[in-house]
C-alpha cells in the first residue's frame, strides 16, 4: 500500500494549509507548533546494519494538543506497510517495531522506514543502511602511456554487491621511500579505474594498492609492485601506408613510422601487423616484426581489397627486461592487390626485400606443388589433369578457409581421406 | 531569430531565441552578463551588475522589455519543474519514488508558501508582488544549493540528478536577476538579500534531508507557476 497518500475520508478532515507556516516535519531549526498536527521522532536515525541482522525501532509522538497518542500509527518500509504483528505499543505515545533478518538496502540513499499517522501522513522517518562490508579489490593492472602517466584498473571483490555505497581509492608510493599518495582522477577507463597524470619516477619500483570503504568497513587489495618502465605502452604507429609491389598480384608492401612519442627509445620495439580481406572478419596476424618499419605481405589473393593495421610494443625500453604493453591498432589502411586469374596460397610472413622477378609466383607455385606431391608420393599418375585439379582445389580452399576437404586427392592405401593444409607446404 | 546566451556564475545558462528587434538589440543593461558564445564574464562582475543600479547604462530599459524577458524565462523554467521533482523522487526510493507520491503535510518554514488567496494576490501592488517573488526565489536558490549538497552525499552516483539541481538553481538565480531588472525599471527599491536558511542544524538525518529536498523541489515548481502568473499580470499592466 503506498504511503504518504491520504484516503478520501482523511482528505475532508484536513485543514487547508494557511498562509502562516504550518507545523513542520523537516525543518532546519526548532519545529514550530501549528494547530492540530503532531511531530514524531524515530529512533535510531540512520542506522547501519549487516545483512541479516535485526532492528528495534521506536516512533515517539509529541505535539499539540498534548496527549497525542500512539494509537493508529503504523510503519512502512520502502513504501510497503509492515504487518501489524511486528509493531507494539510501548506506551501512550510510543510505537515500537521489531524487524528481523534484514535484506540489503534497495537504494544507496538508504531504505525509508516511515512512521505514519492514522490518516496516512508522514510523521517521521529514518533511513536504514543494510549491507556488507567491502571485499578486497583484485586484479589490479596498470599501464603507462609513453612513460608520462599511469592508469590503473581493478575489479571489486568477489561478491561485488555490498548494497551500500562503496568508495574506492587507489593509492601508490615509492617502494622504499616516501609517503602514500592518492590517485585523484577516477573512472577514466571504466568504473573502477584511476589515472595518475604526473610526478612519477622511472627506474624505481612503486607499490600500488586499492582501498575500498563503506559504512560497514574497509578492505585493501594486495600490493602490486611495478616499475613504470615495465608497463609502458605507446601510441599506434602513425602514417601506415600500404601499397602494391609493382605488378605482383599476391603481395602488398606495408610501411609505417615509429611512434613519435618514444622514437628516441624504440630501438628494440616490436611490431605486429594484422590484415584481412575486405568482407571477412578473420584477421591474419604477422608476428615477429622486430624493429623494422616496413614489411611485405605475401601470398595474398589478387584483385582483392585488404585492410591492414599495425601496432607497437615498446619492448625493452631503457633496458627493461619485461615486454611492454601493446599499443592500440592503427587506423585500418586499405589497399588492393592487382588483378589476376591466379590465386596464391595464404602466407603469414614478411617477404625479404629486394623485388623478385615476376616469374617468382610461378616458381613458388611449382615448388609448393612439388611439396604437395611429396606428401602424396604414392600417386603414380602425374598429369596435367592432376595439376589442374590441384589448382582448382587451391582456389576453392582459399575461399572456404575452414573447410579442408581435398578434392580429387589421391586415395590412401587404407582408403581414408587426408586433409592438407596449404600453410604447411 | 537571434540566439543569446545568458551567463550566471560564469556558466552559460540558456540560449533563448529572440526575435530580431532593433529596440532589444540596444538593450545593454546586463540582466545577467550577456555574452557571445566565446567569452565568459566572471561571476563577480555578474553579481555586481545585478545589484548596482544601472547608472552607467546609456539607454533606459522599459519595464515592458524586462517583464517580457522575465516572463519568457519563467515559462521556460515551468517546462522542466515537474521533471526535476520526478527525478528527485526517483532517487530517494519508495515511498518517495512511488507513482503519484504526495505529502503536502511536509512543509518548510524557511520557504514562503506559493499559494495565496486569489483576491489578496490579485490586488498586490507591483512592489509587493515582485518583492514576494524575489524573496521566494532567493530562498529557493539557497535551498537548492543545500539539497544539491545533501544529494551528492546521499546519492553520490547520480550525475543526472545533481546536474538538474544545479541547473534549477542557476535558472532561479537568472529569474532573480530579471526581476531585479524589473524593479529597477519601475523605480522600485531592491529588497535586501537575506540568508533565508537561517541557522542550519548540521545534524539533520538522512530521512529529514530527503524530505527537505522533496519540499524544495515541489515548492520550486509551485513558485515557478506563480511567477508565470505574476509576470503575466505585469505584462498586461505594462504593455510594450
Amino acid at each position: 500500500m503506498p504511503a504518504g497518500r491520504r484516503g478520501p475520508a482523511a482528505q475532508s478532515a484536513r485543514r487547508p494549509p494557511p498562509l502562516l507556516p504550518l507545523l513542520l516535519l523537516c525543518v532546519l531549526g526548532a519545529p514550530q507548533a501549528g494547530s492540530g498536527a503532531h511531530t514524531a521522532v524515530i529512533s535510531p536515525q540512520d542506522p547501519t546494519l549487516l545483512i541479516g541482522s535485526s532492528l528495534l525501532a521506536t516512533c515517539s509522538v509529541h505535539g499539540d494538543p498534548p496527549g497525542a497518542t500512539a494509537e493508529g500509527l503504523y510503519w512502512t518500509l520502502n513504501g510497503r506497510r509492515l504487518p501489524p504483528e511486528l509493531s507494539r505499543v510501548l506506551n501512550a505515545s510510543t510505537l515500537a517495531l521489531a524487524l528481523a533478518n534484514l535484506n540489503g538496502s534497495r537504494q544507496q540513499s538508504g531504505d525509508n522506514l516511515v512512521c505514519h499517522a492514522r490518516d496516512g501522513s508522514i510523521l517521521a522517518g529514518s533511513c536504514l543502511y543494510v549491507g556488507l562490508p567491502p571485499e578486497k579489490p583484485v586484479n589490479i593492472s596498470c599501464w603507462s602511456k609513453n612513460m608520462k602517466d599511469l592508469t590503473c584498473r581493478w575489479t571489486p571483490g568477489a561478491h561485488g554487491e555490498t548494497f551500500l555505497h562503496t568508495n574506492y581509492s587507489l593509492k601508490y608510493k615509492l617502494r622504499w621511500y616516501g609517503q602514500d599518495n592518492t590517485c585523484e582522477e577516477y573512472h577514466t577507463v571504466g568504473p573502477h579505474s584511476c589515472h595518475i597524470p604526473k610526478d612519477l619516477a622511472l627506474f624505481t619500483p612503486y607499490e600500488i594498492w586499492v582501498e575500498a570503504t563503506n559504512r560497514l568497513g574497509s578492505a585493501r587489495s594486495d600490493v602490486l609492485t611495478l616499475d613504470i618502465l615495465d608497463v609502458v605502452t605507446t601510441d599506434p604507429p602513425p602514417d601506415v601506408h600500404v601499397s602494391r609491389v609493382g605488378g605482383l598480384e599476391d603481395q602488398l608492401s606495408v610501411r609505417w613510422v615509429s611512434p613519435p612519442a618514444l622514437k628516441d627509445f624504440l630501438f628494440q620495439a616490436k611490431y605486429q601487423i594484422r590484415y584481412r580481406v575486405e568482407d571477412s572478419v578473420d584477421w591474419k596476424v604477422v608476428d615477429d616484426v622486430s624493429n623494422q618499419t616496413s614489411c611485405r605481405l605475401a601470398g595474398l589473393k589478387p584483385g582483392t581489397v585488404y585492410f591492414v593495421q599495425v601496432r607497437c610494443n615498446p619492448f625493452g625500453i631503457y633496458g627493461s627486461k619485461k615486454a611492454g604493453i601493446w599499443s592500440e591498432w592503427s587506423h585500418p589502411t586499405a589497399a588492393s592487390t592487382p588483378r589476376s586469374e591466379r590465386s596464391g596460397p595464404g602466407g603469414g610472413a614478411c617477404e625479404p626485400r629486394g623485388g623478385e622477378p615476376s616469374s617468382g609466383p610461378v616458381r613458388r607455385e611449382l615448388k609448393q606443388f612439388l611439396g604437395w606431391l611429396k606428401k602424396h608420393a604414392y600417386c603414380s599418375n602425374l598429369s596435367f589433369r592432376l595439376y589442374d585439379q590441384w589448382r582448382a582445389w587451391m582456389q576453392k580452399s582459399h575461399k572456404t578457409r575452414n573447410q579442408h576437404r581435398t578434392r580429387g586427392s589421391c586415395p590412401r592405401a587404407d582408403g581414408a581421406r587426408r586433409e592438407v593444409l596449404p600453410d604447411k607446404l | 531569430m537571434r540566439t543569446e546566451h545568458w551567463l550566471h556564475d560564469g556558466e552559460i545558462v540558456e540560449a533563448l531565441e529572440k526575435d530580431q528587434n532593433p529596440a532589444s538589440a540596444s538593450l545593454t543593461l546586463p540582466l545577467c552578463c550577456k555574452a557571445s558564445p566565446r567569452d565568459r564574464v566572471s561571476a563577480h562582475l555578474c553579481l555586481l551588475t545585478l545589484l548596482l543600479p544601472p547608472l552607467s547604462s546609456a539607454v533606459p530599459i522599459s519595464p515592458a522589455e524586462s517583464i517580457s524577458q522575465a516572463y519568457s524565462l519563467a515559462l521556460y523554467m515551468q517546462k522542466n519543474t515537474s521533471m526535476l521533482l520526478q527525478t528527485y523522487l526517483q532517487y530517494q526510493g519508495s515511498p518517495f519514488s512511488d507513482p503519484g507520491f504526495s505529502a503536502p503535510e511536509l512543509q518548510l518554514s524557511s520557504l514562503p508558501p506559493a499559494t495565496a488567496f486569489f483576491k489578496t494576490w490579485r490586488t498586490l501592488d507591483d512592489g509587493e508582488r515582485l518583492s514576494l517573488a524575489q524573496g521566494a526565489f532567493l530562498a529557493l536558490t539557497q535551498h537548492l544549493q543545500l539539497v544539491r549538497d545533501d544529494q551528492s552525499d546521499l546519492n553520490p552516483g547520480s550525475p543526472i540528478l545533481l546536474a538538474q539541481l544545479g541547473t534549477a538553481r542557476l535558472r532561479a538565480q537568472g529569474l532573480l536577476g530579471n526581476m531585479a531588472a524589473i524593479m529597477t525599471a519601475l523605480g522600485l527599491p531592491m529588497p535586501p538579500e537575506e540568508d533565508t536558511l537561517g541557522l542550519v542544524t548540521f545534524g539533520a538525518s538522512a530521512f529529514e534531508r530527503k524530505c527537505l529536498g522533496y519540499v524544495v523541489t515541489r515548492e520550486y515548481g509551485h513558485w515557478t507557476d506563480r511567477a508565470v502568473r505574476d509576470l503575466a499580470l505585469l505584462k498586461a499592466k505594462y504593455p510594450a
